[in-house]
């Protein structure tokens, strides 16, 4: 029994079109993945269903009744719920009034606050999500304020769960918790669609696959037994110009001068210990890597040697050296969304005053070709593209500044497998010119392969720091891998995999 | 034409049909005709030089003031200070013109200039410096010093300056006045138009160039676009605040030197009868952009002085009504027409 069918759906924007005839059966109580790379239309499939676009052509179907949604209040009366990438939530507002918002259960005007909280209190222990209602939503954690999110979702009935990279954003603990809800979901015969890019996450939850490449469904299979062939996965969502990029590490150029160095810093934010005595050293013409679950202070030590965090007591010292820095939010902390490529390079690397056309030109030009950014119209503003292409101007941005030391927070962050290996090759790049490279990411795999250095950081404090000769004898091999979640890991690497994980929850050692 | 400029016109024009169908009703309701009063005020504005003159003499001191206005609202705060530090400046311009009679004038008109620009611009500087170390709403400070500064010039005019029995400064010297349009273009003959119109065009393009094809101006819509991004992206974030506060607040003071070099000859209690919150209106309906500023001053120009001509038939606040009408359609048919191309492209 197909919930949802979609037959031959499309969109274009002007000349650029995002979905081609695509059609696609989603079947109830199953969980179905729909991978691609950034832009492939994964996100424009979804907003169909849900109401915020309006496809040219093609017509869709929920439990076999065509319907036509002109706004996502359409989709949600037929119970079709979507947890996005940004959150929606109004953080002033307790979980209790976000999940009663529009949606208030009410005795004449009064709310019916005692029959709500019941309700709630009921959902809340079904589906396990450890949720306090009268907690503000400022003060959650995001794994946290995505469960208000589902929340809502199941509060209003909502049989067709949508996610948007629901795990992106969440540590590897995190995710496997996500991953029970999913499956108390299943249980409780719910159709949820998925929309990931970890190839490891298909393999765990997925009961059907979809490929999408450019806008088109190019891959589909059905998962029994999480038996799936994740290399011909791989290869459909990459496509034909699939290349191995294998990073050359091997100059050693490693001169082991420290450029920055942080000497017991001690950092308090609303009298909460960020940083608790934290030492840490980098080097020229090393990578090194920190590892930890999200909130542990990795922001903080990035926004102290970047200059931007002043409040700290202990001894920050800098050998003189600039610091660049690309964020882990590209949205809110990485770009200007209504500047263009260009003008987003000039405002920080311009060096004349007068911003000519020819001269903004050239900064977007050289972007766009050095960095491999693809758009339908070079003066399109950076928002308007996809996260890898925005992903990759900042990049470009903060290399092209040529300063001694650069910070990586979440480089990958969803980001397509192409991007990634192009943004790991960067990387790598800049430390062979004797940069010092500090990488802050939550993806092990990432961290594993590209690091000399790992530390692991852990309520503040680095609690373990793997030097260069103790990782490279956990390491099989130098290479960085095009796909890290198909690469067949060996005893070692899952090793080093496991103890990285008990380490960053605290539980090693 | 690129696409943008295109979506401002459409919208533009549909907001103005709007407008028109809205004002004759409005007309209809009073008991006139429509057509007859639209004539009157058309024929008044643009048959004679001498309405032509008074209408762009109106629209020299919005051009000032609200591209002044534009700097500062392109860092996204709300500068509502206009007519206090207008005023102020324009006390300071008066006061200097006055009291250097002696010198030469291109040194005096400089001096006043300058003066006039500090005077203002530190009445901008101020609420921008106390949003910056405390965060204080910009919009509260900038009204609340429109009564201080207002009250402050008051007390010195009326205590230490003013001719008596007058609420106005004494006059500056006859040599200083700026040469009015009418000595070269008898066209506009009897009108208070006068060079300033040039200046202001001067720095209505200045203006442009510096917000939109300069490093600071990027820099400066940067942190009106996305603060925390400017920050991370290595731009000195309150600097470019006080700066953008200081240059558009001195810029208000310019209008200043249209009032006293151009027309009147001195610095007069209430002379600019709230150019300082028209031109808020002025700088939003232009979307900030200075070159769309001439156009909307002129707009602005064209209603108050097409008001006082039809005060006969029609109460001039009528006026009022339209320029409140057409900020709110323009505004509303804007996000229309945008979202529609939106979806469109």
């Amino acid at each position: 029994m197909n919930t949802v069918q979609f037959k031959d759906i499309s969109i274009s924007f002007g000349s650029c079109s995002v979905l081609e005839n695509v059609s696609l059966n989603i079947k109830s109580n199953s969980v179905h993945c729909i991978l691609g790379e950034n832009g492939a239309g994964k996100s424009s499939l979804m907003k169909v269903l849900f109401g915020m676009y309006q496809p040219d052509s093609g017509e869709f179907f929920i439990n076999g009744k065509i319907v036509h949604f002109s706004s996502p209040l359409d989709s949600i009366n037929m119970k079709i719920g979507m947890v996005h990438q940004h959150f929606m939530l109004i953080s002033d507002f307790t979980v209790l009034e976000n999940v009663i918002l529009g949606n208030e259960i009410t005795d004449g005007l009064k709310i019916n606050f005692s029959g709500i909280r019941s309700i709630l209190s009921d959902i809340i222990n079904k589906y396990n999500l450890g949720l306090d209602l009268d907690s503000k939503i400022s003060d959650l954690s995001i794994s946290s304020q995505q469960k208000v999110e589902i929340l809502k979702l199941l509060f209003r009935d909502s049989e067709i769960l949508i996610f948007d990279e629901p795990t992106a954003v969440l540590s590897p603990v995190e995710v496997k918790e996500f991953f029970k809800i999913i499956e108390e979901f299943k249980r409780n015969k719910k159709t949820i669609i998925l929309i990931t890019h970890k190839l490891n996450e298909v393999k765990l939850i997925a009961d059907r696959v979809t490929v999408l490449r450019k806008g088109r469904v190019v891959y589909e299979e059905d998962i029994t037994d999480c038996n799936i062939d994740l290399e011909k996965l791989a290869l459909a969502i990459v496509g034909e110009s699939r290349v191995s990029i294998a990073v050359d590490k091997s100059s050693e150029n490693l001169t082991n001068e420290i450029v920055v160095r942080l000497n017991n810093i001690d950092l308090y934010k609303n009298s909460v210990k960020i940083l608790d005595k934290m030492n840490l050293s980098l080097r020229k013409g090393e990578v090194l890597g920190i590892c930890g679950v999200e909130g542990n202070g990795q922001n903080e030590i990035a926004e102290i040697i970047t200059g931007l965090e002043k409040n700290f007591e202990g001894e920050y010292k800098n050998k003189n050296v600039n610091v660049s820095m690309v964020p882990d939010d590209r949205i809110s902390k990485g770009m200007i969304s209504q500047f263009n490529v260009g003008e987003n390079i000039y405002l920080k690397n311009g060096k004349k005053f007068i911003a000519s056309s020819e001269l903004l030109d050239d900064f977007s030009d050289k972007t766009i070709t050095e960095y491999d950014v693809r758009l339908t119209n070079n003066k399109a503003s950076l928002g308007s593209l996809s996260g890898g292409n925005q992903q990759k101007v900042i990049i470009a941005r903060e290399i092209s500044a040529g300063n001694e030391v650069l910070i990586f927070s979440h480089p990958t962050r969803g980001v397509d497998i192409n991007a990634t290996a192009f943004i790991h090759s960067k990387i790598i790049e800049e430390r062979n010119k004797n940069r010092a490279v500090l990488l802050i990411s939550s993806d092990l795999d990432e961290l594993i392969s590209l690091s000399d250095r790992l530390c692991v950081l852990f309520k503040g404090k680095i609690i373990r720091t793997f030097e260069s000769d103790e990782l490279s004898s956990y390491k099989s091999d130098n290479k960085v891998s095009l796909t890290p979640d198909i690469e067949i890991k060996k005893e070692k690497d899952n090793q080093l995999f496991e103890l990285l994980g008990k380490l960053m929850i605290g539980m090693a050692d | 034409m690129n696409l943008k400029t295109k979506i401002n016109l459409i919208s533009v024009s549909v907001s103005l049909v709007i407008t028109l169908l809205i004002f004759s009703l409005i007309i209809l309701l009073i008991g006139q005709n429509p057509a007859g009063i639209l004539s009157i005020i058309l024929n008044d504005v643009f048959a004679t030089g001498y309405g032509m003159g008074q209408t762009l003499f109106k629209a020299t001191s919005l051009i000032f003031c609200a591209c002044g206005l534009a700097i500062c609202f392109h860092v996204a705060l709300f500068n509502i200070g206009a007519e206090g530090q207008l005023n102020a400046g324009s006390f300071v311009i008066a006061l200097v013109a006055v009291y250097f009679a002696d010198l030469p004038f291109p040194i005096v008109f400089l001096f006043c200039l300058v003066s006039g620009f500090i005077v203002s611009g530190i009445f901008g500087l101020i609420p921008a410096y106390i949003k910056i170390k405390k965060d204080v709403s910009e919009v509260i400070t900038t009204i609340m010093f429109n009564f201080i500064i207002l009250a402050l010039v008051n007390f010195f005019l009326l205590d230490f300056f003013a001719v008596k029995s007058t609420m106005r400064t004494e006059k500056i010297s006859e040599n200083f006045m700026l040469t009015k349009l009418s000595d070269f273009m008898p066209f506009f003959s009897g009108s208070s138009l006068n060079v300033s119109f040039i200046l202001a065009l001067a720095v209505a393009v200045i203006s442009y160039i510096l917000i939109y094809k300069t490093k600071f101006g990027y820099e400066l819509r940067a942190v009106g676009f996305n603060k925390t991004a400017s920050k991370f992206i290595g731009l000195n974030v309150n600097k470019i605040t006080l700066i953008a506060f200081f240059a558009g607040a001195g810029l208000t003071s310019l209008s200043g030197i249209n009032f006293i070099f151009g027309y009147k000859g001195f610095y007069e209690m209430g002379f600019s009868s709230n150019i300082g919150f028209t031109a808020i209106a002025v700088a939003l309906l232009a979307k900030n952009n200075p070159i769309g500023i001439i156009f909307s001053s002129l707009l602005f120009s064209i209603l108050e002085y097409g008001g006082l001509s039809v005060n006969q038939q029609v109460p001039k606040e009528i006026m009022l009504v339209v320029q409140g009408v057409i900020i709110l359609a323009i505004l509303s048919v804007d996000k229309i027409v945008n979202n529609y191309f939106e979806r469109r492209l």
